[in-house]
């Protein structure tokens, strides 16, 4: 049950953080007056998007959730990221996110600032969890 | 509940009267938060015998098949299980690993680790790890 809410919350956040990848893409594009920047989506795009996010959850589930100390899951983790990228790019050519290299350049760029943001998100959680925790132990340490 | 607090003038006046009408879960967990200082329980060190409060229990550990307690005064054999003493001790006593019971009481601080386990430094300033998989429970027993 863990692993399910585990998968469907990176889901999410993998998704809507592709979802405002895309945004900056289409606000670059804007703002550099390409004519792309009329781009539409169609609702199997959005769907290919949240594929990917289902598809790229799934890993995570496996490979980064033992207790391991921290050289091991950093090296970890860059074999994650690796990993990831080959099977987003996959995803990307089945999908027909990109056409030509500057599409495949731009889906790069984004899938590394998703993937820094899932990091970033989830180290603000548990710095949260953190605060929360030295909060309440506060109210309940002995004294010595 | 009406709860009254009564202010006495030294330790040994503490008591709590509780008057109710059926002891529900809540009552039960109150009763185990209160008395849970006060237990105490054998353990031995170098062939002697000792009777330790459980308010002196920084952590309990199991290293092949025994049974250690850890105190401000050092390391003592317990010939009770995790498992017993888990059930004995109760309230801010709980799971941290497989092999580890550790006092929430005597957690000075926490920090999350990128793999999502917990070092906990105790008063002593020991480090101890919470794995991840208890991690929700400690945050349960905290209210949080």
């Amino acid at each position: 049950m863990n692993k399910l809410k585990l998968w469907l919350e990176q889901t999410m956040m993998i998704s809507f953080a592709i979802l405002v990848g895309i945004l900056i893409e289409g606000l670059v594009y804007s703002f550099t007056g390409d004519p792309l920047c009329s781009f539409s989506m169609s609702w199997l795009q959005l769907l290919s998007i949240v594929i990917t996010g289902a598809v790229c959850s799934i890993p995570t589930l496996f490979w980064l959730t033992d207790d391991l100390p921290r050289n091991k899951f950093i090296l970890r983790i860059i074999i994650h990221c690796i990993g990831l990228y080959a099977v987003v790019a996959l995803l990307g050519f089945v999908f027909k996110w990109f056409e030509h290299l500057d599409g495949f350049i731009f889906m790069t760029v984004i899938y590394f600032l998703v993937y820094i943001f899932v990091w970033l998100v989830t180290l603000w959680f548990h710095k949260r969890d953190d605060n929360r925790i030295n909060k309440a132990l506060d109210d309940i340490r002995d004294d010595e | 509940m009406q709860v009254v607090i009564e202010k006495v003038n030294s330790k040994d006046e503490e008591q709590a009267v509780i008057k109710a009408v059926e002891i529900t879960d809540e009552i039960s967990g109150a009763v185990e938060l209160l008395e849970g200082d006060s237990k105490g329980f054998a353990v031995s060190r170098e062939g002697k015998t000792y009777i330790i409060k459980a308010s002196a229990v920084y952590y309990i550990e199991s290293v092949d098949k025994k049974t250690f307690v850890y105190t401000k005064q050092g390391c003592y054999d317990c010939k009770y299980r995790l498992y017993e003493l888990e059930v004995m001790l109760g309230g801010y006593f709980m799971r941290c690993s497989k092999s580890m019971i550790i006092n929430l009481k005597k957690v000075r601080n926490v920090k999350s680790q990128i793999s999502g386990r917990i070092d906990a430094t105790l008063l002593n300033d020991e480090v101890v790890v919470i794995s991840r998989g208890y991690v929700k429970e400690v945050k349960r027993r905290l209210g949080i």
